[in-house]
């Protein structure tokens, strides 16, 4: 190869696209990755467009090396191992971000182009948002448009044309794409592989309720997760409160559940694991059932209305009435239970009697004296829950996001002089004051509200909404719900909090930390809509494509009356179903062919009978040049047209590859042959 | 490799046929300028024969042996030195007679009396360019040893199989069947040749440029070498990539049909790879990328009349004619 030709500069165009397809595999790694890894690649992106009209390219192969070395000892140094889904990627965009560098020829600008694609892949790995998958695929189709318009060359006005033939060839792709969505088969493996880490932040709560722990939450967007009701096209009335974990133990305002919770009593329990409620106690009239998928936090911790009682495979009820993956929740999981808010517990075992009346020693006299001072007032624990809401209600008490630290385990600051909390602190001394009280008591956690989207029947539940409320024992009516919350924040019980938290500014109750501006227009029509359709989708790509797993697909195989017979059942049947759409294609190709041929040669022959009613008869085996130089000379007056109807003719019918275009300007010139001499 | 093929891509797309008229593939170009100056030299020394010129090039480029048959005099050594002289090749004249062996050609193994054994003489045939002058006065014994070295290129003579030299082409020159003292060539024999051309006499004004112009046998000394060994092998290999389309081999079909069908004595197989390859070889002298049915027409008769005229249901007609009926009948599709 001539060094002219080594040197040659990769045209502007398609060097364009393969930018701005990179430029869309970015977003994944902005927050996965170490934030320098993405930035590197951009710099040398922007480098490369300053590089390339002037010639400059990396060239040294001991430059190379050190670069590449340097790189090495920079992931190296940024995650501590080389191994490992993030180090992996971060290896490859570095390696991509000096190949950029260096790249010149046609064959490396094609090796960065399946880089590229490479990029998409590793895209997934980093996250499976829908999001990112539509970035993902748009740099995907970038790149094939970079490649096409590599391919085509420079000719002017050659924009469109690839981009065209880009979407041509998706929509092609597009129905093997579904056909192996749906029929590759998928396979359940034991080992997992964990794609990430999972960031403890993003998990709502820990097995300790500390004063503080909740309100750090408040400004948390992550999804927890999202929840519909089959069968019921509106939501459930009433407030929503999603039970989480129950909290036994009280260190004195700080609360902590079970390490390893123990199942329901046998006395006590309603339903089985097995997913089936006892006969008789099924209380159907009321019954809400759910369909849950939970966002992965690495814990055990499901969530359930108040309260489950049909619970899904794989999980326990713990005492307390709540639920407990046995496994912890790596990846998104998509459950049903059935709850009911009348599912009570009619009896208290000593032991749990036992358990909800612990109390530390730690607590101040002032408090314990509080606590006698209700039941003084009447021996009932009704009286005395009552007498301790009254308390909260008629001392000053507020709600707020931020109130400020608390010294470990200081319930007299609260109870006596600053007054000011977010639900847990309420929540926490509520609890421990009933203890105090004599009143069986514990605490619950998870969350209260959430989002309902009318457009796709589902509530979004976030992070933001975690909340803890308390539980008392009632001799009449066994364990009761109580939201000390509710008695200094009326109306939180029914809102998520960020509307709850609106309402509040609105009103006048709050300081928005906001730009009005940007509050109206997010609360305007147009965006709410605009916001509940995009969760919608999230939700349809999370559960429907996510969500599409081995079983899943057993489902639909069984519906489309394929029994599965194991994978290499099915390998072999999509093999016979593959093999036998190639041979309808190909028989459809062939066909296509075969009738172009044929309508070439209509063509031609009626040619031929225009030229025979000027005169000039071709015999049946005269070639078309021999014919064309004759029936030019006869017909002086048509010979240009003459020779160029048949010179297009030898090219589609001899020539080794005749452009698709030619044919349809070929019928053209033929059926304008003898209407122009008319 | 890749810059070639967007150029390529680019002309499909970018150039409308109705343009311009069939425009040489341009990377045939270097191909075709050469085959046209060595056509033209050896035009100039047998004046007034072009077609058979062209045709005896076609056959050397389609990597065929040419068989030359007129009556004595009209210039068929002439032609075939010419176009020896004009290779560059190593030339080498047999002339055959009825007493003459095949050692005599093929060469044989002689005992040397110093080295005590038998060594092999190479005899003439071991060159690159051989011409057999008057081929149908040898024996068919001696005939029969052409057999193999024409179509292997390689001649076995005591067990010993010795390759011949590549470019390898025999130009046989012979008296018309009816002359005294022949012994005609047999079928499996002339079915060897790609093409049997006549040059017949020239036209007067021909003829009177040839009386006027030089001595032929100063013009023969005078030739330069246009293609080299090297050239000749890269022509011939391109002369095999000329695009046959489906449409085209129907064609060349319907005609290996036609005479089979109509005749004792149908083309051969090898018969149809030969027409094949003759029109490639025309196309490619006439700077196409594509064989045409006027290829097939132009080559036709030279291939195919010497294959096709033993019919002894039809003893009356010569090759040439049935050939040419052939061809006037058989539809192009």
């Amino acid at each position: 190869m001539s060094k002219s030709k080594r040197d040659r500069s990769i045209p502007r165009w398609p060097l364009l696209w393969l930018a701005a397809a990179l430029l869309f595999t970015l977003p994944p790694m902005f927050g996965s990755l170490a934030t320098w890894v993405p930035c590197l690649f951009l710099l040398t992106l922007a480098l490369k467009f300053w590089m390339e009209p002037k010639g400059y390219r990396l060239r040294f192969a001991a430059l190379k090396l050190i670069l590449a070395a340097l790189a090495l000892a920079a992931i190296f140094v940024s995650y501590g191992s080389l191994n490992g889904i993030e180090s992996g990627v971060s290896l490859l965009v570095v390696l991509m971000s000096l190949k950029v560098l260096e790249a010149h020829t046609a064959r490396e600008f094609q090796v960065m182009v399946m880089m590229g694609w490479v990029l998409c892949l590793c895209g997934f790995f980093l996250s499976q948002d829908f999001g990112i998958a539509l970035c993902l695929l748009t740099a995907f189709a970038l790149l094939l448009v970079a490649l096409i318009q590599f391919h085509r060359g420079s000719s002017p006005g050659a924009f469109w044309p690839p981009l065209g033939t880009t979407c041509k060839l998706l929509a092609q792709a597009a129905p093997l794409v579904i056909l192996l969505f749906l029929l590759f088969p998928r396979i359940n493996t034991s080992f997992r592989f964990e794609f990430r880490a999972i960031r403890s932040a993003s998990s709502g709560f820990s097995d300790r309720l500390s004063p503080g722990s909740i309100a750090a939450l408040a400004n948390s967007s992550d999804i927890a997760f999202r929840a519909e009701f089959p069968g019921s096209k509106t939501r459930p009335p009433g407030p929503m409160y999603w039970r989480g974990v129950v909290m036994w133990h009280c260190e004195g305002w700080e609360w902590r559940a079970p390490y390893t919770p123990a199942p329901v009593s046998q006395s006590s329990k309603l339903g089985g694991p097995g997913g089936r409620a006892l006969p008789g106690q099924s209380p159907s009239g009321k019954a809400i059932r759910q369909r849950i998928t939970i966002a992965p936090h690495g814990a055990h911790w499901m969530f359930a209305l108040d309260r489950p009682f049909e619970i899904p495979p794989g999980a326990m009820l713990a005492r307390g009435n709540y639920l407990w993956s046995v496994q912890p929740i790596r990846k998104a999981r998509r459950y049903e239970v059935i709850s009911s808010p009348e599912v009570g517990v009619n009896e208290l075992t000593p032991h749990e009697r036992q358990l909800a009346l612990e109390l530390p020693a730690s607590i101040s006299p002032a408090v314990r004296e509080l606590a006698q001072s209700w039941v003084a007032q009447g021996s009932n624990p009704r009286a005395t829950v009552n007498n301790a809401l009254q308390f909260f209600r008629t001392h000053g008490f507020r709600y707020s996001l931020s109130p400020g630290e608390y010294k470990k385990n200081d319930l007299d600051q609260f109870l006596f002089h600053r007054r000011t909390g977010f639900c847990e602190h309420y929540a926490a001394s509520f609890a421990t004051l009933m203890r105090l009280a004599g009143v069986p008591a514990r605490v619950v956690v998870g969350y209260l509200g959430g989002e309902y989207n009318d457009l796709g029947r589902f509530f979004l539940v976030r992070q933001a909404d975690t909340h803890a409320w308390c539980e008392v024992w009632l001799p009449d009516s066994g364990w009761t719900r109580v939201d000390p919350t509710g008695v200094v924040a009326p109306g939180r019980a029914s809102l998520d909090l960020n509307s709850f938290l609106e309402r509040r500014i609105a009103s006048g109750q709050m300081e928005s930390r906001r730009n009005a501006f940007v509050t109206q227009l997010a609360r305007s029509a147009i965006f709410t809509n605009i916001r509940l359709g995009w969760e919608t989708l999230n939700y349809e790509w999370d559960t429907r494509l996510l969500g599409f797993d081995a079983d899943v697909q057993e489902v639909l195989l069984e519906s489309i009356g394929t029994a599965s017979r194991g994978p290499l059942f099915l390998i072999t049947e999509i093999l016979v179903v593959v093999s036998a759409l190639l041979v309808i294609y190909f028989g459809w190709m062939q066909l296509r062919t075969r009738s172009r041929v044929d309508r070439l040669k209509a063509l031609y022959e009626r040619f031929c009978r225009k030229a025979a009613r000027l005169g000039v008869r071709r015999d049946p085996w005269e070639g078309p040049s021999d014919f064309s130089m004759r029936a030019a000379q006869l017909l002086p007056n048509e010979s240009e047209r003459i020779r160029q109807i048949s010179n297009a003719y030898i090219a589609l019918r001899y020539a080794p590859e005749p452009g698709s275009i030619i044919l349809d300007s070929f019928a053209k010139e033929v059926s304008a042959f003898e209407a122009h001499r008319r | 490799m890749s810059k070639s093929k967007s150029k390529k891509a680019e002309a499909i797309f970018c150039i409308s046929p109705f343009a311009n008229p069939i425009v040489p593939a341009d990377h045939l170009f270097g191909v075709t300028d050469h085959v046209d100056t060595f056509t033209k030299q050896i035009c100039e020394v047998i004046v007034g024969k072009n077609q058979a010129v062209k045709l005896a090039v076609a056959c050397l480029l389609a990597r065929g042996h040419l068989l030359i048959e007129d009556i004595p005099g009209v210039g068929k050594t002439t032609l075939s030195q010419a176009l020896a002289r004009s290779l560059a090749l190593a030339f080498q004249r047999i002339q055959f007679t009825s007493d003459l062996l095949p050692a005599d050609i093929l060469g044989n193994s002689i005992f040397d009396r110093g080295k005590q054994c038998f060594v092999f003489h190479r005899g003439p045939l071991f060159s690159q360019v051989v011409l057999i002058d008057e081929v149908n006065r040898a024996t068919a014994k001696t005939q029969s040893a052409l057999l193999e070295a024409m179509e292997e290129h390689r001649i076995s003579i005591d067990g010993v199989t010795y390759e011949l030299p590549e470019p390898f082409f025999v130009i046989a020159t012979q008296n018309p069947q009816h002359a005294v003292g022949t012994f005609p060539l047999p079928e499996s024999q002339l079915d060897r040749f790609l093409m049997r051309i006549e040059l017949g006499v020239p036209d007067r004004a021909s003829e009177r440029a040839m009386l006027l112009g030089m001595d032929r046998r100063e013009m023969l000394k005078e030739l330069k070498p246009v293609i080299g060994p090297q050239t000749l092998v890269e022509i011939q290999d391109h002369v095999r990539k000329v695009y046959a389309s489906t449409a085209l081999l129907d064609y060349l079909q319907d005609l290996l049909d036609a005479s089979r069908q109509r005749h004792s004595t149908g083309l051969s197989p090898r018969a149809g790879l030969a027409l094949l390859h003759a029109s490639q070889a025309w196309a490619l002298m006439h700077g196409r990328d594509m064989v045409l049915p006027e290829d097939i027409q132009a080559v036709g008769i030279a291939v195919m009349a010497h294959r096709l005229g033993h019919d002894i249901e039809q003893p009356g007609q010569s090759g040439r004619t049935l050939a040419d009926n052939l061809l006037h009948s058989v539809p192009v599709p």
